[in-house]
């Protein structure tokens, strides 16, 4: 939104100091899957991105249009068909400590306890017990859930889970947090709650986000950039918008309604 | 109009909000009524067994059956004859104890070789495509079909009839162990992929504990298979057993023993699989608590 008045540009910029080195380069990605050895599946079709050092960008689309393709070849969890992933100038080809991903149907380990899954990510990397659990430790206060380490995931309501789920990417120390439509099983009221802790937890722990929605709302309140994707397969790039508004942010503020109509009557073109 | 809907922003409202966020039933001691009392499941429970023995009662003292259905009255004093008198030598403890003995011993074997194949087929897919076949073929094979093979392979000795609860508990301790592996959700092993886990990682910290609930539920089955087999084992061909009590029964048209019988097998087979239950507790702490025994 390039019409933003000057204060909130200039509150922008400060935030934005180290925020012109790419962390994330996506040249070209392609991706096609291939079922049962002949049906091809095109998912991807040439999207090219960039994500800035500790920027929050957010991918915009809706369902089945390949985000979390996208995101999951980023994590190194899949390779494209064409096309490369740079972090800090490497190729990516595999996951890594750098990245953290959270899940949309959250992936706790059931069987382990609020603290045995956030302290997960350093155990597997072998840091001692002492450490690891005082890293936990940390992020779980971070994310809200002090006075819950010993609670089990069927314990916890979704939007708890998913704390633990934030918390257990965060203690892994990665660069990058990358969230697939993270809050996407939530009611209404604990997500727009969950929006409010992700920024307040961002802002507090400063990480390069890429964050995957379906939800204009969700994206606007979050975003400094939104990359949107076509609606239909493959999915492509369709427009990017730089979301210029002061944080917090308000739901009911003028040029965020502004800017939600916007986003929404150029998505249902391509829709 | 965006006054009306401030929302809590920053940290210090969190504690409030997953207050909100804790699924609790608070107990509430509610006072006792008549209405509350019989419509009370325990209540009901008390009436139904009752009920039924009492039921049982009047018709085993009844000529319906001309002698043929021992009354509970007469099934409890028979038994209770029975822990001092010996039947072939055995007190009633030593038949109860020879039946158990072969069943925990069928049952430990079979399960100490079929969960680590079941597993290991599950995990690795050549050693899939070279059991699966030769399995196939035995699986749908009922296990009492084995009988009369054993007995001339073992003789009517132990080791036939342990031989032939190997055959019957086998079979869902491997099945189970495999597809409780197979249905773990995929997305789990990426997690462990992108914490930075390699594939050791993935089976010590997915695939065995993910499998364990699989694992119990066919460790029940195969323990109420055990059951079953060992009974017909010992109904064919024993001198000792549960199974032997009956037949004696039978032989000696002696009702109250072939109806007391049935009702200890159906106690001790129902404490070995409350003992299995109590394992998986032990096991799997982090299972919802299941709802009764
Ligand atoms: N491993 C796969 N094999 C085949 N097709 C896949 C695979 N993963 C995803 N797809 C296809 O890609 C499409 C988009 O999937 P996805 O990336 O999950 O979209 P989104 O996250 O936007 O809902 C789906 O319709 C699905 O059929
Ligand atoms: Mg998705």
């Amino acid at each position: 939104m390039k019409s933003a008045d000057y204060a909130s540009s200039q509150y922008i910029c400060l935030e934005r100091d180290n925020m012109n080195t790419p962390k994330i380069v996506c040249q070209n990605i392609s991706k096609i899957f291939i079922q049962k050895g002949t049906q091809r599946v095109h998912v991807l079709q040439d999207i090219s991105l960039e994500v800035r050092d500790n920027e929050f960008l957010v991918i915009l689309g809706p369902g089945q249009c390949g985000k979390s393709t996208l995101l999951r070849i980023i994590a190194g969890l899949e390779t494209p068909s064409e096309g490369t992933v740079l972090l800090d100038g490497q190729t990516v080809t595999k996951p890594g400590p750098d990245r953290g991903l959270v899940f949309q149907s959250y992936m706790l380990f059931a069987w382990r306890t609020v603290m045995g899954n956030v302290e997960m990510g350093p155990k597997l990397n072998g840091v001692p017990k002492a450490e690891r659990r005082k890293i936990a430790q940390h992020y779980i206060n971070l994310v809200g859930l002090q006075k819950f380490e010993n609670h089990y995931p069927h314990q916890l309501s979704g939007g708890m889970k998913q704390r633990v789920g934030i918390a257990r990417a965060y203690a892994n120390g990665p660069q990058v947090m990358l969230l697939d439509e993270p809050f996407g099983q939530l009611d209404a009221q604990t997500r727009i709650f969950m929006e409010q802790e992700t920024e307040r937890i961002w802002q507090t722990e400063k990480r390069t986000v890429l964050f995957v929605t379906n939800n204009i709302d969700e994206a606007i309140f979050l975003a400094d950039r939104i990359v949107s994707l076509e609606g239909k397969l493959p999915g492509r790039m369709a427009s990017v918008y730089d979301i210029d508004l002061p944080r917090p942010r308000e739901h009911t503020d003028m040029k965020f309604l502004h800017l939600r109509q916007m986003i929404t009557d150029a998505s249902t073109l391509t829709l | 109009m965006s006054a009306m809907i401030k929302q809590p922003t920053n940290s210090g409202t969190g504690d409030r909000a997953i207050a909100n966020e804790v699924q609790e039933a608070v107990g509430e001691k509610k006072p006792m009524t008549i209405y509350r009392v019989i419509t009370n499941e325990y209540f009901l429970y008390c009436v139904s067994t009752v009920t039924f023995l009492l039921v049982w009662q009047v018709i085993g003292q009844s000529d319906m059956f001309k002698g043929a259905l021992a009354s509970p009255v007469q099934v409890v004093l028979r038994f209770d004859r029975m822990l001092t008198d010996t039947l072939a030598g055995l007190t009633l403890w030593g038949h109860i104890w020879a039946s158990t003995s072969r069943v925990l011993i069928g049952f430990a074997l079979a399960s100490a070789f079929a969960i680590p194949i079941g597993l290991f087929m599950a995990l690795n897919p050549y050693v899939d495509a070279i059991i699966k076949p030769v399995f196939d073929i035995f699986k749908p094979m009922p296990p009492i079909a084995w009988v009369s093979i054993a007995i001339l392979w073992f003789g009517i000795g132990e080791p036939s009839k342990i031989f032939i609860i190997v055959i019957g508990t086998f079979v869902p301790c491997l099945l189970n162990a495999y597809t409780g592996i197979r249905l773990i959700e995929p997305e789990l092993y990426d997690v462990v992929k992108v914490l930075g886990g390699n594939r050791r990682d993935e089976i010590i910290q997915v695939s065995f504990p993910a499998s364990f609930p699989a694992i119990f539920a066919g460790l029940q089955i195969s323990l109420s298979n055990a059951w079953t087999c060992v009974l017909a084992a010992e109904l064919v061909a024993s001198r000792s057993g549960l199974g032997f009590i009956i037949v004696q029964g039978m032989k000696m048209s002696d009702t109250s023993l072939v109806i007391g019988g049935m009702v200890i097998i159906a106690i001790v087979a129902w404490t070995t699989s409350l003992l299995v239950i109590i394992l998986e507790k032990l096991v799997c702490p982090w299972k919802r608590k299941l709802e009764g025994f």
